[in-house]
């Protein structure tokens, strides 16, 4: 919390300004500072890596898997979807289908894929169960 | 390209083992293998239809996107981590 949004809190905790005007002090403090309240954040398609963190408790001893994949690497692993045989691409196709999963890998293309990878940076998952704990995140 | 390779593991019982592999000596030392695996890829892709520079292309910036990639498991007092720098 920066100082004069601080300040303001105080002022309305003390009884000194009204709610509705502690509104406005913060609603104008924002306005005032659009530029300062993104300058912590990362800019967009700067990260790195893919990291999946996954801690569990089995059987009484604590388990981590750890992952740190370069979003450079999944970029050039997309570049595989071109090489795969139309005709495996069609067994794929056909195998997915019996499974209940009527996805057709010959609409995939490089470029979607491609897309897909520069959103990435976006994305974080975090899934907490009492017994394991997983985060999907870009850094 | 990734210049080395660190695998570390851990045991339960007695010391962790360390093997640090520097990537480039040991493919010159492989040359022979490198060269009779490509060839071996080289037949795949024409058996398969697929454009031999397109795969090598590919090939490479896998290979050299690997750098910074690192995989981390444990399980209590047991752990695997391999990492490329």
């Amino acid at each position: 919390m920066n100082e004069q949004r601080k300040d303001i809190l105080d002022m309305l905790a003390e009884g000194k300004i009204t709610a509705e005007e502690a509104e406005r002090l913060i609603a104008a403090l924002e306005r005032d500072q659009p530029a300062a309240a993104v300058v912590g954040a990362r800019p967009k398609g700067k990260a790195k890596y893919l990291r999946v963190e996954v801690y569990s408790f089995d059987n009484g001893e604590p388990g981590r898997v750890n992952v740190r994949v370069p979003l450079q690497l999944l970029r050039a692993g997309v570049q595989l979807a071109a090489l795969i045989p139309p005709r495996a691409l069609e067994r794929a196709n056909a195998e997915l289908h019996k499974s209940g999963v009527p996805f057709d890998l010959t609409q995939l293309k490089p470029e979607q894929l491609e897309a897909l990878v520069e959103q990435l940076d976006e994305v974080t998952l975090e899934v907490d169960q009492a017994d394991a704990t997983v985060r999907v995140f870009c850094e | 390209m990734p210049q080395s390779v660190t695998v570390r593991v851990r045991r339960p019982a007695g010391r962790p083992v360390r093997i640090w592999v520097p990537v480039l000596p040991v493919l010159l030392v492989f040359s022979p293998l490198v060269v009779l695996a490509g060839l071996v890829a080289a037949v795949a892709c024409l058996v398969y239809r697929i454009s031999l520079l397109r795969a090598l292309g590919t090939g490479w910036r896998i290979a050299c996107a690997l750098r910074g990639t690192q995989v981390d498991i444990g399980q209590g007092r047991t752990g695997v981590l391999v990492a490329f720098r």
